[in-house]
Order: structure tokens, then C-alpha cells, then sequence
């Protein structure tokens, strides 16, 4: 019992030993304890703080795995492959006749063969059945997926692009070259934009263009046109950015003017433009799917999510009927944008050096 | 003010001829036998279309000549012709444009300008609370439902509400205007319209209610943490007081003034939502005429839509000076 206790007071002791603060040594800097987070950390801490924007992260990434990835894995069906299998129909009809002085009601029986599976429900063979034209759902949502996810990831890198070269120079120079851009930019924001487009499309119909290509050029024409918004955003940073003290520093150091636009105050507008960037690629998914629901972009037998959806404007039977054959590209659709706007808002959060929570 | 104006109405000048030239060059890349076939195809399918009509059309947009030059002789009359509110006959429709636009704005103007309204009464209180309950499950819930609407693309969601109203419940007429197997008249015709109505103006007023309700509730936190805030607080005003009487009404000055650049824009017509429901508005009339190339409507329904815009621009920036003291215009 003695030699009990006085063990457990030992351990005591070590452990206060151990648990002891060291003496401050002369040598030791003194922010050793002090954890230092970069800019780049902490704005990342805070995006993954927000709920909102970690599950718009994980649509997003979902959707380009099962859009990339599926196709790879699934590789039953093709995107324009027809289901030969063939599907026996009943038809009924009601044919009235007279029998004896009353009126009796037949119902005949058509049995009809068809070659192609069109309209299966669906089932282990088709997940979410077949179109019209016997064509698999679910193959031709991730081959859809990826003509719209590409298609806006290029048009928005390129607006971006555009819109800070023409943004920066204008804001840099300033005088005529400003006033020139900018009153380019002011004609550019008063075109209508989706009438355009339409414009555009029955322009690429006059031309002949194939139908696979069509979406490309209607999207480089989009870029053509919506630069003006993201140069803006940057004429307007630059011109309050090109006041401050550090950029008279560069200028006393003698750098090259395009040292000065892209090394010193492009990334200084790189958050905002982040931003715009993420929020932009949801309306550009929307852009493409609502060309495409009006037979302007991708055209059938192609696949993208809009194209997929078009047929429910001609054939009420299917609208009412078949949810699987057009349901399904619009939760897509819905999927993609509001993953963009999700990651968008929490990025503008997270970049925000107001916002401290 | 005044001068302010008049340069601005100036600037707008210019900037109508800036479409108006890349409107044109654009439709004139058709080349002339695909439009011609257009015409051929539509006068096969019913359509009447005099050849004179098509003929002088065709000299007014200079359409013989294809160069360089010939388009450019091309806009030049069409200019011309502009100055004098003449935008010549549509192939597709057969009347001057300018009827066609104003007979066909009406149905789009209705809806339009009630789902404003509905999209006013409700985002703005949506937002107020959102912003008052910060971080809380109520701005949580309230900030998702409202993001949902905004990523809702307006072909897919219409074509559902439009199953779910029309096809499923059976309560709303799925498309068009009127109900053409009966002939109202007087109120009867008014409901029949209504009922026509409702799933387009829902359709429309969800998509739109998500920007105007985070608009509402970013200016509402931000007036909401400035100081005069902090003083009604502490002077021992009612929480509703505070928000009601001294935040909201600077909170009203982004939203009267996107107001009054919405005004134009009344007029211009969904072309989506009134394709998707078969509407007569001047969206849909516009993309049937724009899908066969029919220049002269193609020409004037688009600088009806920048001149619109135009006017939108400065009319925000108007009333923005109107509503703000602080803000002078220069």
C-alpha cells in the first residue's frame, strides 16, 4: 500500500516533468509558437468551412467523373448506338358495330414487330431505358455531359482571356485606347444576346456546318460577345490598383509595362475574376442547353443534355409518359449550375478579406 | 441633369448604330438562295408571300449584291428607311414589322409585368428575413431553395410544371393562349386568359426570384451593419422598427433603381418560356420568324430589343441619382 502510493506519486512528478515549460532559451526565435497560415490556406479553410460550397464541390466532381469516367466503364451502349433488339407493340383500338340492334364495342388488337427498342422502360439492360429512337439514356447523359461541361469550360477560359487583355490594357492606358475599348464594350452589352445566338445558329444552317461542330461555333461567337462584363471587372480594379504605392515602386524599378499589367496587378485582380469565372461557367451551361433545347447546338443523333430534353417540345406522349428519357438531363442540367453557383458564392466568401469568421 | 441626358441620349445614338451595323453584316453572311429557299418553303407551306413584296425587300436590303460594297449599300438604306420608322413587311408574317411587334407585345407585357410584381412581393421579404437571421436555418433553407430556382434551366423546368399542372392535376391548360373550342367574352374571357397564364408566370417568377432576393438580403447586411444601424439600436428602438423603418429604406435604393432598369425589358419578351408554353408573345413570334431568316423582322425585332436596352441603362442610372442624394450624375 505504501510502496503504492509513493509509485503513483512518481509518475506524478514525471509527468509534470515532461508537462513542465521549458525555459525560454535566448536563441529561440520568438514566433516559434505562432502558427502562420498563408493567404491561399486560410482562404481554403474557410471555402471547406462552408457546407454549401463542399457540396457543390461534390456535384460538380461527381458529374465530371461519371461524365468522363462512365463512358469508359459503361461501355454497353455507344451514344448514338440503336438498340436492334427489336420490341413487339400492342395497339388497341375500339371499333363499334351493330350487332342484332344494339351497339356492341370491340376492342381489336394490333401486334406490331419493330426492329429498334424504342421507349423501353427502364431495366438491367437500359438503367433509364431507351429514347425514341432506341437510343440508351443513360450512355447519352454522360456523352451529353461532356459536350456541355467542355463546351462552357472553353468559352469561359476564353472570356476570361479576352476580357482581361482588353480589361488591362484599357485600365492601364487609359485616354483614347480606354475610350475606344470601352465604348466597344457598351455596343457589345446592348446586343441581345440570345437572339443573337438564334441568328447565328440559322446562319451555321444557311453555311451547311455539321452538326457535331455547331455548338463550337456558336460557343466562339458567345465568346466574341460577352467579354465586356469580365473587362470591366478588371478595368475597374486596375484603375484603383494602378494608384497605390506599390505600383509606383515597380515603375521606379524600371519594369516592362507588360511586367507591370500581368506580373503585378492581374493577380491582384485574379479573386474577383475567380468568381466571376465560377459563376459564369453555370449560366454557360445553361447558354448551351437552351440552344441545343431549340435545335440550334447539338443536334440529334449526338447527345447533349439539352438536345435530350428538345424532343418533349414536339411529342406531348412522351412528355407525359416517359420522365426517364427527358427527365433525367434536366437534374443534370439543375446538378451542374448549381454546383457552379455553390462553389461560386463560397469561393467569393471564402476570398473576401472582409469576411473573417 | 440636363446636359447629362442629352449626352447620354447621344452616346445611345451611337451605340444603336453599332448593333444595328453587326446585326446586319451578320444576317447579310446568309447567302441570298438560302433565304430564298425560306421563302419558297414557306409559300409552299400556305403562306402567301407576293413576289413584289419579296422583290422590293430584296432591293431595300440590296440583297442582289453580295460583295463588300453591296452590303454596305445594303445598311446604308436600310438606315434610310430606319429614319423614316419604316422597317419594311416580314416575309414570314406578311405585315410591317412594327404591327407585328406591337400586336404580339401584349401577351408578353402581361406576363411579364406580373411576375414582377408577384417577383418583388415575394423576394423582398424573403431577402429581409434571410438577412436578419443571418447563419441561421432559416437563411440556410431560404438561400438553397432560392439557388435551386436560379440553376433551373426555363425550357426543362416549364416542360414540368407544364406536366405536373396541365397533364397530371389537369387544373391549368397546358399551352396557348385562349381556349380555342369555346368563344368567351367579358369577364369569362379574362379568367380563361388567367388560367392560360398561371403556369408561365409561375415558370418565370421562380427563376427570377433567387437574384432579386440575394440583391435584397446583400444590401440589406450591409446597411444593416453600418453605424446609424448601431445608433437606432442603442438609442432602444424595437428590433422591427430598426429593420423595417430605418434599414429597408436604404435597402429600396439598389431595387428601385434595378427596377427601372427592368422597365424596357418588360416589353422585350421570353423566348424560351413562350415557346415552351406556345404563347403568342413577341419571343416566340420572334424565334419562328428568326429560324427562316426573315430579315426584315429579324432586323427590326433586334434593334427594338437593343433600343430597349439602351433605354434600361439609363434609365437605372437615372433614378439612381433620383432615389440616392448622395449620388450626382456628371
Amino acid at each position: 500500500m505504501e510502496e503504492n502510493k509513493n509509485q503513483s506519486l512518481e509518475t506524478v512528478a514525471e509527468e509534470t516533468e515532461v508537462k513542465a515549460p521549458q525555459t525560454p532559451d535566448e536563441d529561440e526565435p520568438l514566433d516559434k509558437n505562432v502558427r502562420l497560415m498563408s493567404p491561399t490556406r486560410m482562404v481554403m479553410r474557410r471555402f471547406f468551412r462552408s457546407k454549401l460550397s463542399v457540396a457543390g464541390l461534390v456535384m460538380i466532381v461527381a458529374l465530371f467523373l461519371f461524365c468522363w469516367l462512365g463512358p469508359v466503364v459503361y461501355t454497353q451502349w455507344g451514344e448514338t448506338t440503336q438498340d436492334k433488339s427489336g420490341k413487339v407493340e400492342y395497339t388497341q383500338q375500339p371499333i363499334t358495330m351493330v350487332v342484332d340492334g344494339k351497339e356492341v364495342t370491340f376492342y381489336q388488337v394490333v401486334e406490331t414487330n419493330k426492329t429498334i427498342n424504342s421507349l423501353a422502360k427502364p431495366d438491367k439492360n437500359h438503367i433509364l431505358g431507351t429514347d425514341k429512337d432506341g437510343r440508351d439514356v443513360f450512355t447519352r447523359l454522360m456523352y451529353g455531359g461532356r459536350i456541355s461541361l467542355t463546351v462552357s469550360f472553353i468559352a469561359v477560359f476564353a472570356i476570361t482571356i479576352f476580357g482581361v487583355v482588353l480589361g488591362g490594357i484599357s485600365g492601364y492606358f487609359g485616354g483614347a485606347v480606354d475610350g475606344v475599348i470601352m465604348r466597344i464594350c457598351d455596343i457589345l452589352m446592348c446586343l441581345p444576346g440570345f437572339p443573337i445566338l438564334l441568328i447565328i445558329g440559322t446562319l451555321l444552317d444557311s453555311m451547311g456546318v455539321p452538326s457535331q461542330l455547331r455548338i463550337y461555333y456558336l460557343m466562339a461567337y458567345l465568346t466574341l460577345f460577352s467579354w465586356p462584363g469580365t473587362a470591366r471587372l478588371v478595368r475597374g480594379q486596375i484603375l484603383s490598383l494602378r494608384e497605390q504605392e506599390y505600383m509606383v515602386a515597380a515603375e521606379a524599378m524600371g519594369y516592362s509595362t507588360s511586367r507591370k499589367i500581368f506580373k503585378h496587378l492581374v493577380p491582384n485582380v485574379m479573386p474577383q475574376l475567380i468568381v466571376s469565372m465560377t459563376l459564369s461557367l453555370g449560366s454557360m451551361i445553361l447558354y448551351e442547353a437552351s440552344l441545343s433545347y431549340l435545335n440550334m447546338g447539338v443536334r440529334a443523333p449526338y447527345a447533349a443534355w439539352g438536345t435530350m430534353i428538345n424532343i418533349v417540345a414536339e411529342d406531348q406522349y412522351i412528355l407525359e409518359n416517359f420522365f426517364n428519357v427527358w427527365g433525367p438531363p434536366g437534374l443534370c442540367i439543375i446538378l451542374a449550375v448549381l454546383g457552379f453557383n455553390f462553389v461560386g458564392d463560397g469561393l467569393r466568401d471564402a476570398l473576401d478579406p472582409k469576411m473573417r469568421r | 441633369m440636363l446636359k447629362y441626358i442629352l449626352k447620354r441620349l447621344g452616346l445611345a445614338v451611337l451605340i444603336l448604330l453599332g448593333v444595328s451595323l453587326i446585326i446586319y453584316v451578320l444576317v447579310r453572311c446568309m447567302p441570298v438562295s438560302f433565304i430564298e429557299g425560306k421563302i419558297a418553303e414557306m409559300n409552299q407551306g400556305g403562306a402567301t408571300i407576293p413576289e413584289e413584296t419579296v422583290e422590293s425587300m430584296k432591293k431595300l436590303y440590296g440583297l442582289e449584291d453580295d460583295s463588300f460594297v453591296g452590303i454596305l449599300k445594303g445598311y446604308v438604306n436600310w438606315l434610310g428607311k430606319l429614319v423614316q420608322f419604316d422597317f419594311g413587311t416580314s416575309f414570314k408574317y406578311g405585315s410591317p414589322v412594327i404591327e407585328v411587334i406591337r400586336d404580339h407585345m401584349g401577351v408578353s407585357f402581361a406576363i411579364a409585368f406580373v411576375a414582377v410584381i408577384l417577383e418583388f412581393l415575394i423576394a423582398i421579404p424573403l431577402g429581409i428575413t434571410a438577412a436578419t437571421h443571418q447563419y441561421s436555418a432559416r437563411d440556410y433553407i431560404v438561400t438553397i431553395l432560392v439557388m435551386i430556382g436560379i440553376s433551373l434551366p426555363a425550357f426543362f423546368f416549364g416542360q414540368v410544371l407544364k406536366d405536373l399542372f396541365a397533364n397530371k392535376i389537369g387544373l391549368f391548360p397546358p399551352s396557348g393562349m385562349t381556349d380555342a373550342s369555346q368563344s368567351y367574352t367579358g369577364f369569362a374571357l379574362l379568367l380563361d386568359y388567367l388560367k392560360h397564364m398561371f403556369i408561365p408566370v409561375l415558370t418565370v417568377v421562380i427563376l427570377s426570384i433567387g437574384g432579386r432576393m440575394r440583391m435584397t438580403r446583400t444590401n440589406m447586411l450591409e446597411v444593416m451593419n453600418s453605424d446609424y444601424i448601431r445608433t437606432a439600436r442603442a438609442k432602444g428602438l424595437g428590433e422591427g422598427k430598426v429593420v423595417y423603418k430605418h434599414a429597408f429604406r436604404n435597402t429600396l435604393i439598389p431595387l428601385v433603381t434595378s427596377l427601372a432598369g427592368l422597365l424596357p425589358s418588360l416589353f422585350s419578351g421570353a423566348i424560351i418560356t413562350e415557346q415552351v408554353f406556345d404563347l403568342p408573345g413577341i419571343g416566340n413570334v420572334a424565334y419562328k420568324a428568326m429560324i427562316v431568316a426573315d430579315i426584315p423582322f429579324i432586323m427590326g425585332y433586334n434593334m427594338f430589343l437593343a433600343l430597349l436596352s439602351v433605354l434600361g441603362v439609363l434609365l437605372a442610372d437615372l433614378m439612381y441619382a433620383v432615389v440616392d442624394p448622395r449620388v450626382k450624375l456628371t
